[in-house]
């Protein structure tokens, strides 16, 4: 398996080049306009990798995805959680469809809390193990923290639901992972994505968050809804704008 | 700047030998399927064209930059001119538009390890990687010729016998073995190289 993530430091944002080495097929995940498309194109050529897949985690409302540009620039249409509200043309990704990239196998869970379209990737190396070797686990669970619920539809009410499902992507989905699954979150440090505790630190295991996160030690629904709700940190100023600008190019009637 | 040579043009001087058509795309793509004549010369972000023009060895012919990618062409394009070299022509819509063309495309015939373990008797297999990395273990009766060596070597092969070519993950045994067929030799690529021999639990060699 190739694997090359792409970091922003200074928005705390990940990106990810998944690819096999003996097939020559890649997906890229959430790239970052930070960044630029280009160099997702040639970093993942002189790999020996052609991209036949550029995913979303979640539609972004704290920085620009170039998802939109990748994918114009390699032929393809952007892959999300089907209840992703795009303006434009996408291809619409369900619980449990698969990327197969030769040895490597990438499932699609989805994983709803951040927001209703999230998505996470569970990345497998079958010519090393069946197991499960990393999850992207895009914003459901990060490293000391868990994503925010409050950033599509900031009302009391939402946002409580969108907690409560948060709770059931990480407690049923992402930590039923082993423990030696690597966690790769789409965010760290910085980020307006995350709460209070979300660690510098960009990568873990699901086996230390289990034992050391928080969030992971709360086994009761309602206590780490209210836990996360009494966390939250002030929205950045500018997601509804960059929300819109990651929601497509055609203007809504 | 627009390049005013048709790819029929270009295609021409290939044919002449007075030109050169580099595919620049990874391996496993070129291995699919390539423009007749071409070279696959994958490209990266390291003095690549530095390389090609010591590789061309004092002579300057026309380049021709082939992708199936804008951005891998400009890219291309801009370090070879860079170098010094002269790029008339180049072409970013792949195989697809080639063919639409109607210019003719090639393709190197792949071998699954799978395929490789049964009827290893058939062939000869020659093993392109250097070789401190034979220490992992080789395809028992392979021969190795480091692909560096492969132009100087090519004579000591037995033109009367399928070869099949493999390195570690079939990317630089794919530019070998489009190399060797357009020498005339019978050549299949090992899809995956020793990495899914291995990992298949295929006998091997330790040397
Ligand atoms: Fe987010």
């Amino acid at each position: 398996m190739i694997f090359i993530p792409i970091w922003d430091g200074s928005h705390g944002c990940a990106s990810f080049i998944v690819g096999d080495d003996a097939d020559g097929r890649a997906i890229v995940v959430d790239p970052l306009a930070a960044i630029g498309a280009d160099t997702y194109i040639l970093s993942a050529a002189e790999v020996g990798l052609k991209i036949v897949g550029v995913i979303e985690t979640h539609v972004h409302a704290d920085h620009h995805s170039i998802a939109r540009e990748l994918a114009q620039k390699t032929d393809l249409l952007v892959s999300m959680g089907h209840k992703a509200p795009l303006r434009d043309a996408f291809n619409p990704l369900h619980d449990g469809d698969q990327f197969d990239l030769g040895g490597v196998q990438v499932t699609v869970w989805e994983t709803p809390g951040h927001t209703p379209d999230s998505i996470s990737l569970v990345v497998t190396d079958k010519t090393r193990s069946s197991d499960p070797w990393l999850v992207l686990s895009g914003d459901s669970l990060f490293v000391g923290d868990v994503g925010r619920p409050d950033l599509v539809d900031p009302t009391p009410e939402s946002t409580e639901r969108a907690a409560l499902d948060q709770f059931h992507s990480v407690h049923d989905k992402i930590l039923s992972l082993p423990d030696t699954t690597e966690l790769y979150p789409a965010h760290y440090g910085a980020s307006a994505c995350g709460g209070l505790f979300l660690s510098p630190k960009p990568i873990s295991t699901v086996g230390y968050e289990r034992r050391w996160n928080r969030f992971a030690q709360i086994t009761d629904p309602q206590a780490f809804v209210t836990e996360v709700l009494s966390l939250l940190k002030p929205p950045p100023v500018d997601a509804s704008l960059i929300r819109d600008h990651n929601l497509g190019s055609q203007q809504s009637h | 700047m627009s390049t005013s040579l048709t790819a029929q043009d270009f295609f021409q001087q290939v044919q002449d030998g007075s030109a050169l058509l580099l595919d620049v795309s990874p391996a496993h793509a070129y291995s699919k399927a390539h423009p007749a004549g071409s070279y696959n010369v994958p490209f990266h972000r390291r003095g690549w064209g530095q390389e090609i023009k010591r590789a061309l060895n004092g002579q300057t012919p026309p380049l021709g930059v082939f992708a199936d990618n804008t951005v891998i062409a400009e890219a291309a394009k801009e370090s070879l001119t860079a170098a010094g070299l002269s790029v008339p022509f180049t072409f970013d819509r792949g195989v697809k538009g080639w063919d639409q063309e109607g210019l003719p495309v090639e393709s190197v015939k792949d071998l699954t390890v799978d395929e490789l373990a049964r009827n290893l008797d058939n062939y000869v297999v020659v093993d392109v990687r250097e070789p401190y990395e034979l220490r992992s273990g080789i395809v028992p009766g392979a021969i190795n010729i480091p692909i560096g060596q492969l132009q100087g070597r090519a004579s000591e092969l037995d033109r009367s016998k399928p070869h099949a070519i493999i390195c570690a993950s079939g990317n630089r045994s794919a530019s070998a073995a489009s190399w060797l067929s357009q020498q005339g030799l019978e050549v299949a690529n090992v899809v995956g190289g020793m990495s899914l021999w291995m990992g298949g639990r295929h006998p091997v060699e330790r040397v």
